[in-house]
């Protein structure tokens, strides 16, 4: 039975039993994306995720801009993560302009960051939470994200993009009796994450939907150049802030957290054993942040980068974020392309949803901390 | 650990919170205090002033007409046009001053680190909504007004958990 169908039409082998699902671009289970999954009654047989529905050509815009100009825009794909994601940016304008960061702005830029990591893994458990149809985990982590909200606004000025790290420093110094608050809503918080052990993590329910769903073993998760939590969840130890620590982290006190089996229990409960380590970092910054000096070095105004290329990375919530930025100078980089860490663990997808029951979708796909505006770009 | 006593956990942890005070900010009735009068900057140091970027405050005995803060804005979001004002002033022989359309403002403050005369800053108005969008269009003679805020609420932190005001 061949009919004749319209050139550039291709019909796929239909198989009775294999029935494809699309499961977004406008999904609640999948945010901007789609992922084309084929099942075999309950379980997937194979999973092809297709991202690209929030591109906005973030790399294209940054060559017509001036290493100022490009601040505000830059921090647009991962807006609760946005000094993160301006920190490679800032570190590589700085090598490329030759720019000394004032010691006291090294530390402000720690600060800043390990608060946003906070902000940014709050909102992920977040949603986490409401994906495994727990919404008591929706509400706690996105009402305790206003602590930090808070304190990045009276560091800052602005609740979300901050646009606070430049290169040269930060904008602008910290406001009076800030440390103190900080270290106040700091200690309240380790004090609440304590709760979300009896409520999420030691949950029989969530126990039973993530645990063995989804193994990333060691070898696999090296193999398929996964970073970040995903990584470290495999029993992998790298982290960027350990191995090649940029600005004040070598002087800072804590520890990557390491777990080994590999699964989705694994993947959602290290970020969240990171909040304690950056909580520990807050404090650490603090307390050797030196207590006056200026924050910001003055820049000349449109400055021109040399010939030259460099490449920057740090840890952010989401793994590995990388700049590599060119620049023929002119006060605008020649290109720049961002390596990001969600991108990065796309790849394991299909590995890991492949034999999975369709319901466990959520908990693998969320689990492997994939933001699709930032990997879209 | 049994499924049951799991379980039992988890909700009992979650009924403990009933004698929690609520945590949300009541927000029309309260409004979150922020620290100082909004972003400043010191054109001198280059440094600024820590503050909540909301909606700006013109000087309009500083402002020269220089266009700086319109040179900034663009390719960022282009929000900020130069406008002819019906005042003499001596340091502003074009009489042109800013005008900021908050449609499209992203509020990231840099039109303020490139004023080097302080005329421009920013205050703690955030209210800005309207019902037309001509009238998101601030001119230079409503920039130069100083809002009038009440805004007192701060997170108490005691052992009976957060709480605003």
């Amino acid at each position: 039975m061949t009919t004749q169908l319209p050139p550039g039409i291709q019909l796929e082998n239909i198989d009775d039993r294999i029935m494809t699902l699309n499961v977004g671009p406008q999904h609640p289970g999948s945010g901007h994306m789609r992922l084309i999954i084929k099942v075999d009654g309950d379980y997937i047989v194979s999973c092809d995720p297709d991202p690209g529905y929030v591109h906005r050509g973030e790399e294209k815009m940054a060559e017509y801009r001036n290493y100022i100009q490009n601040i505000p825009h830059l921090e647009r794909p991962v807006i609760h993560d946005s000094s993160n994601i301006l920190y490679p940016y800032c570190l590589a304008v700085e090598e490329l302009l030759g720019i000394e960061v004032p010691e006291r702005a090294k530390y402000i830029r720690v600060i800043a960051a390990e608060l946003n990591r906070c902000i940014y893994i709050l909102y992920w458990l977040a949603i986490y939470g409401i994906f495994l149809g727990h919404s008591t985990m929706f509400m706690w982590p996105a009402g305790d994200r206003e602590l930090f909200i808070d304190l990045l606004e009276a560091m800052s000025g602005a609740r979300v993009t901050h646009a606070y790290l430049v290169p040269g420093g930060v904008r602008n110094d910290l406001p009076a009796n800030f440390e103190e608050r900080c270290l106040r809503q700091v200690d309240y918080f380790e004090k609440r994450l304590k709760e979300y052990q009896a409520v999420f993590y030691k949950n029989p329910i969530l126990i039973s939907r993530t645990e063995g769903t989804g193994i990333l073993s060691r070898t696999d998760a090296i193999r398929l150049g996964t970073t970040g939590s995903v990584l470290r969840a495999s029993g992998v130890n790298f982290d960027i802030r350990k191995k090649e620590p940029y600005d004040v982290y070598e002087n800072l006190d804590f520890e990557p957290v390491v777990m080994k089996e590999g699964d989705s229990y694994a993947r959602s409960y290290v970020p969240y054993l990171e909040m304690f380590e950056s909580c520990r970092i807050i404090r650490d910054a603090i307390r050797k942040m030196p207590k006056s000096g200026s924050v910001r070095t003055k820049l000349k105004p449109n400055p021109k980068g040399g010939n030259d290329e460099v490449y920057k990375r740090v840890e952010s919530g989401r793994g590995a974020l990388g700049y590599y930025i060119v620049s023929n100078n002119r006060p605008e980089p020649y290109r720049v392309k961002i390596s990001v860490g969600s991108f990065r663990n796309l790849i394991c997808m299909p590995y890991l949803l492949k034999g999975e029951l369709l319901g466990n979708m959520p908990a693998v796909y969320w689990s492997l901390n994939y933001w699709p505006v930032e990997a879209d770009r | 650990m049994s499924t049951a006593g799991g379980i039992i956990r988890a909700l009992n942890s979650g009924v403990k919170h009933l004698a929690i005070r609520r945590f949300t900010l009541r927000y029309p009735e309260q409004k979150l205090k922020f620290v100082g009068d909004g972003f400043q900057f010191n054109p001198e140091t280059g440094v600024g002033i820590a503050g909540l970027r909301g909606r700006h405050i013109l000087y309009h005995e500083h402002c020269t007409g220089c266009q700086l803060c319109s040179v900034a804005c663009e390719g960022i979001a282009e929000a900020i046009g130069m406008v002819k004002v019906n005042e003499t002033w001596k340091q502003n022989k074009k009489a042109i001053m800013p005008q900021i359309d908050y449609g499209k403002c992203v509020f990231c403050g840099l039109c303020v680190d490139a004023c080097p005369f302080y005329a421009l800053y920013m205050t703690n108005d955030y209210e800005l909504s309207s019902f037309t969008k001509s009238a998101l269009i601030y001119t230079p003679a409503q920039l130069a007004i100083k809002p009038k805020i009440s805004q007192d609420v701060e997170i108490k932190i005691d052992d009976r958990g957060a709480s605003h005001g």
